[in-house]
């Protein structure tokens, strides 16, 4: 099994004339607006809020949609809507964490092994190829089976699953760019190793990597869902979403509302970022916009 | 043909190799004493505890316990589960057929669904048709499998009442198959897609439409058959999601697969079944890409001599 680490072959563009190219691309505009939303309900939860999204008996316990609670109340009378603005929250910080983990560790394998090459790139990247292809949701198990459930260990968990991923599009792009003028021209100069993998190389796989890392926010967003759903990351009494989801699994048929609108935070959610990388790839990768 | 499927079978077994490192790791890197989480829930002696660990060969050096483990694994015996002290490859080869049940039929509804909407978007391409098809994909795409299973459920089982909810039987099987195959079906919409819009535009595809035969020949004896070719070299990839995805799915319905049972294990901190699980997922992921490489190769002749 390989490849399917595609390299993005992004170029780095000037950053105002990039934000211009994201906002007339439909994808880029709309994932943009989503994902702004996102972060201007995290910022101001407690003012959006119309009730503490901890405090029971805010209503009638398994209240339908009505005008004081938008979004219906739970089983233990709290305001689903409140909750789900401050779910956004844990969302974030989840999609921050999980990909600030593996994009770190994942950058650092690809740059050093596709820099290194020789053997210890041989190793490096089989050893990646290997636990790449136990699959991210076994190694979140197995790192939750050695932390302990909770939502924290969750996304340390995601964060180390998806490492192999971000290094194998690393080294991908390192690959392509160590062969170009440029860079041969820099190790002729006399560059040393540091100076050519941190100026050289990396600005060269940024670009590649905001795409990818953009994209990611979502994978790791609908990981860190999954593993709520079934226990294993937020724990009661937190909002978030993929929890509120696995609660409501046995009130569907009288109170579907607690399944819908939590599912349909983190599928906006998702679909945000999911256009925002898709656009961000357009707008770095003009190869694409043929498409 | 013979050397590339040697060279698969090799790839594959130091695959599994690396797991039977990985798994033996795993329980040392637990913080604090295995056996006492363990035993969390149990009622033990200091001597029973000191007797179980003898048991698993924990106070042995690492080296050695993984010498053991691997001579244990090599005849077959992954060692006895912590709840219900059960022989645990067989209680895995026992769940097994319920996983493969629905990975595969998840696996056909994926192809079919995904493989027909990804070319039919790729014939229309640019037109309202595209863009609906491609809109339906990213919304797929960004769906939570077990949200889509849940909406299935309450309009299927609880407001229809067409399926049951829970269960075992072939019937109970129809609706986490279809979570599964939709979700992976969107993903392969958007490959197959992308993959028919470059055939579309190879000369060949234009040669046989410029010497006039029939669209649809053209369609399905030219195009088709090349476009495939990306998008079977994708499956073994798509093959390792669906068994993950089947993780969650598979709790969704209280389907009794061997997702099912490693969330169990690892609610319960039983070692031995997690490790079991672990080396049995990345043996059968391994061994299906071999399978699905081999079969790619018999496709694509380039693969066999490229190699």
């Amino acid at each position: 099994m390989s490849a399917p680490a595609e390299p993005v072959a992004a170029a780095p563009v000037a950053p105002r004339r990039a934000i211009w190219a994201l906002l007339r691309s439909p994808s880029g505009a709309v994932g943009l607006a989503i994902v702004l939303l996102l972060v201007v309900v995290a910022l101001l939860a407690p003012v959006i809020a119309p009730y503490d999204p901890y405090r029971m008996a805010s209503g009638p316990r398994l209240a339908p949609p009505s005008w004081d609670h938008w979004m219906g109340t739970d089983q233990l009378g709290r305001d689903v809507f409140s909750r789900i603005v401050h779910g956004a929250r844990l969302t974030l910080m989840i999609g921050t964490i999980a990909v600030g983990i593996s994009l770190t560790a994942g950058l650092l394998l690809g740059l050093v092994a596709g820099y290194a090459g020789g053997w210890p790139e041989r190793i490096l990247m089989r050893l990646v190829d290997v636990v790449f292809s136990f699959t991210e949701i076994v190694i979140a198990l197995a790192c939750l089976a050695i932390l302990g459930v909770g939502l924290i260990n969750a996304m340390i968990a995601i964060g180390i699953a998806s490492i192999p991923f971000y290094a194998r599009i690393t080294h991908s792009v390192v690959l392509v760019e160590k062969n170009k003028p440029y860079f041969e021209a820099a190790v002729a100069a006399g560059a040393s190793h540091l100076r050519l993998i941190f100026l050289h190389l990396l600005p060269n796989v940024i670009p590649t990597l905001i795409v990818v890392g953009t994209l990611g926010v979502s994978t790791a967003v609908l990981a860190a869902a999954g593993l709520s759903f079934l226990g294993l990351g937020a724990q009661p009494p937190q909002p978030e979403w993929g929890f509120m989801l696995s609660s409501s699994r046995d009130l569907i048929s009288g109170a579907p509302w607690m399944m819908i609108f939590p599912g349909l935070a983190i599928a906006i959610t998702v679909l945000g970022f999911n256009l925002l990388g898709d656009g961000v790839r357009e707008v770095l990768d003009p190869r694409q916009r043929a498409r | 043909m013979l050397r590339f499927i040697v060279q698969r079978l090799f790839a594959a077994a130091i695959t599994i190799w690396i797991a039977t490192i990985a798994v033996t790791l795993l329980i040392h890197l637990v913080p604090g004493d295995p056996v006492r989480i363990m035993y969390a829930g149990f009622q033990t002696t200091e001597a029973e505890i000191e007797a179980i660990r003898a048991r698993l060969g924990l106070d042995q050096p690492v080296w050695r316990q993984y010498f053991m483990y691997l001579g244990r694994v090599l005849q077959g015996d992954l060692g006895h589960s912590i709840v219900g002290n059960q022989p645990v490859l067989d209680t895995l080869l026992q769940r097994f057929p319920a996983t493969l049940a629905l990975t595969v039929s998840a696996l056909v509804i994926a192809v079919v669904v995904g493989g027909s909407l990804g070319f039919f978007a790729a014939y229309k391409r640019g037109t309202a048709w595209d863009f609906g098809a491609m809109t339906l994909a990213i919304v797929g795409v960004s769906m939570p499998h077990f949200w889509l299973g849940l909406l299935l459920l309450f309009l299927f089982s609880m407001t229809l009442g067409w399926l049951p909810v829970g269960g075992s039987g072939w019937r109970n099987l129809i609706l986490p198959a279809l979570t599964l195959g939709l979700a992976t079906g969107a993903v392969i919409a958007r490959l197959t897609r992308s993959a028919m819009i470059d055939i579309f535009d190879q000369d060949f595809v234009r040669t046989a439409h410029a010497k006039g035969l029939p669209k649809t020949l053209v369609l399905y004896r030219h195009a088709l058959r090349s476009g495939l070719v990306p998008v079977v070299s994708m499956l073994g990839l798509q093959f390792a999601y669906l068994m993950g995805g089947a993780i969650v799915i598979e709790n969704v319905f209280a389907w009794n697969g061997v997702g099912r049972l490693a969330i169990q294990a690892v609610f319960a901190r039983d070692y031995p079944l997690i490790q079991g699980f672990i080396l049995f997922f990345a043996t059968v992921v391994a061994l299906v890409s071999v399978v699905i490489d081999v079969t790619y190769a018999l496709l694509d002749p380039r693969i066999r001599y490229g190699t």
